[in-house]
């Protein structure tokens, strides 16, 4: 963050976009976060327009692209962090696409990182990003062969279940107890542990 | 598998060696986990685990010792088993933290196992989450005394039982193959 940038003169830069944006893009929601910080809720059709001139006046630096599942809304909201270096301050653009029909298009020609975001975002979410062919193949979950994990209707347990075996521990109320009273002491050797 | 009552079956060479191999051991560590950040003072001077006459090891093909410290996402325990078996015989493996004893804080995580023993032998576990260096020697110079004893044969269980830990390992993976798009 430079130094010379205080708030108040970083504020007044973020007015004068948002006037800008208000004009190019028509009604947007702007969220205030903090000083340095807003989440821009725009339409699904907008946010790439958005995001080029975003990235053209110096919010350059994507910082992440994120998903959330909004499963009542039955809504993706799909969030890219942009940052500028020059005053330190940050956007979180955030759109809402159809959680039944979950495509959207890739920014992997404007910034290369988003290449892998967006594959993480398919992998956990089932985002479909058109333009990013790469999206197929596995990144962190090799031979996944469930729903994409992060969706509030997975249940992670269920399948920890039924896919790792579990260790079964015999309960023993007395000698617990008696480790409780101080009768023994907890031995250095451990028990045996075979399930 | 039921317990079976353990019988010494090494002979004069094998409990030689073994005397001479517990006294000399190469460290493998697996960073797997958060537990990871207790080796480097267990190494280093404060707790300095080269007077015990142990050292650290870069390769799975020179290391006599595995030491896989904390929990284990599947796409991790692939590339261990491949690095378990790399290793030449005999090699000892040591659970460090509770994730690998009963899954930890991840038991109900979508990707991580849930007890190693179940892939690979297991000669020690250290409890804890995560265990401190001192921990960390006790267990070291535990397994020196059980590879005296001819106790730490989890090697042997290995090939013996190796059609067992092969099913194992398949049906939580569906398959042992590590696909690399980056060294491809
Ligand atoms: S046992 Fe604790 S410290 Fe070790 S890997 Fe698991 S969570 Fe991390």
């Amino acid at each position: 963050m430079m130094n010379s940038m205080n708030d108040a003169s970083v504020s007044q830069e973020l007015q004068k976009v948002f006037e800008e944006l208000k004009s190019m893009f028509g009604s947007c929601e702007a969220v205030h976060i903090d000083a340095r910080q807003y989440k821009l809720i725009v339409p699904s059709d907008k946010t790439l327009g958005m995001l080029t001139y975003l990235k053209s006046i110096g919010y350059s630096h994507l910082s992440i692209i994120t998903c959330v599942d909004w499963i009542d809304e039955k809504k993706f909201e799909l969030v890219y962090i942009l940052f500028n270096w020059s005053n330190g301050a940050t956007f979180l653009v955030s759109t809402f696409i159809d959680r039944d029909r979950p495509v959207f298009y890739t920014v992997k020609d404007m910034w290369p990182t988003a290449e892998y975001y967006e594959r993480d975002v398919h992998e956990f979410f089932g985002v479909e990003f058109e333009g990013n062919e790469n999206c197929k193949k596995p990144l962190m979950l090799e031979l996944w062969d469930d729903l994409p994990p992060l969706r509030k209707d997975f249940d992670p347990l269920q399948y920890s279940k039924e896919h790792f075996p579990d260790r079964t521990y015999e309960k023993d109320p007395i000698h617990e107890a008696r480790i409780i009273r101080g009768d023994i002491e907890g031995d250095i050797e451990g028990g045996e542990i075979d399930g | 598998m039921d317990k079976i009552e353990k019988i010494d079956e090494r002979g004069v060479w094998e409990k030689i060696a073994d005397q001479l191999r517990s006294r000399s051991m190469w460290m493998l560590h697996y960073c797997t986990g958060c537990g990871a950040v207790e080796l480097p003072p267990s190494m280093t001077s404060r707790f300095d685990m080269e007077r015990l006459g142990m050292g650290p090891m870069a390769t799975p093909r020179q290391a006599d010792l595995f030491l896989v410290t904390g929990y284990l996402s599947t796409k991790t325990l692939r590339r261990v088993i491949y690095t378990y078996e790399k290793m030449a015989d005999p090699k000892y493996v040591i659970g460090f933290g509770s994730c690998t004893i009963n899954g930890g804080i991840y038991y109900d995580s979508y990707s991580t196992i849930n007890r190693l023993d179940q892939y690979l032998p297991v000669d020690l576990y250290i409890a804890g989450c995560m265990p401190r260096p001192e921990a960390i020697l006790n267990a070291f110079t535990k397994l020196m005394d059980m590879i005296r004893k001819g106790e730490a044969d989890g090697w042997k269980r290995y090939n013996e039982n190796y059609e067992w830990y092969k099913q194992n390992q398949l049906r939580s993976l569906g398959e042992v193959v590590v696909y690399d798009e980056f060294h491809e």
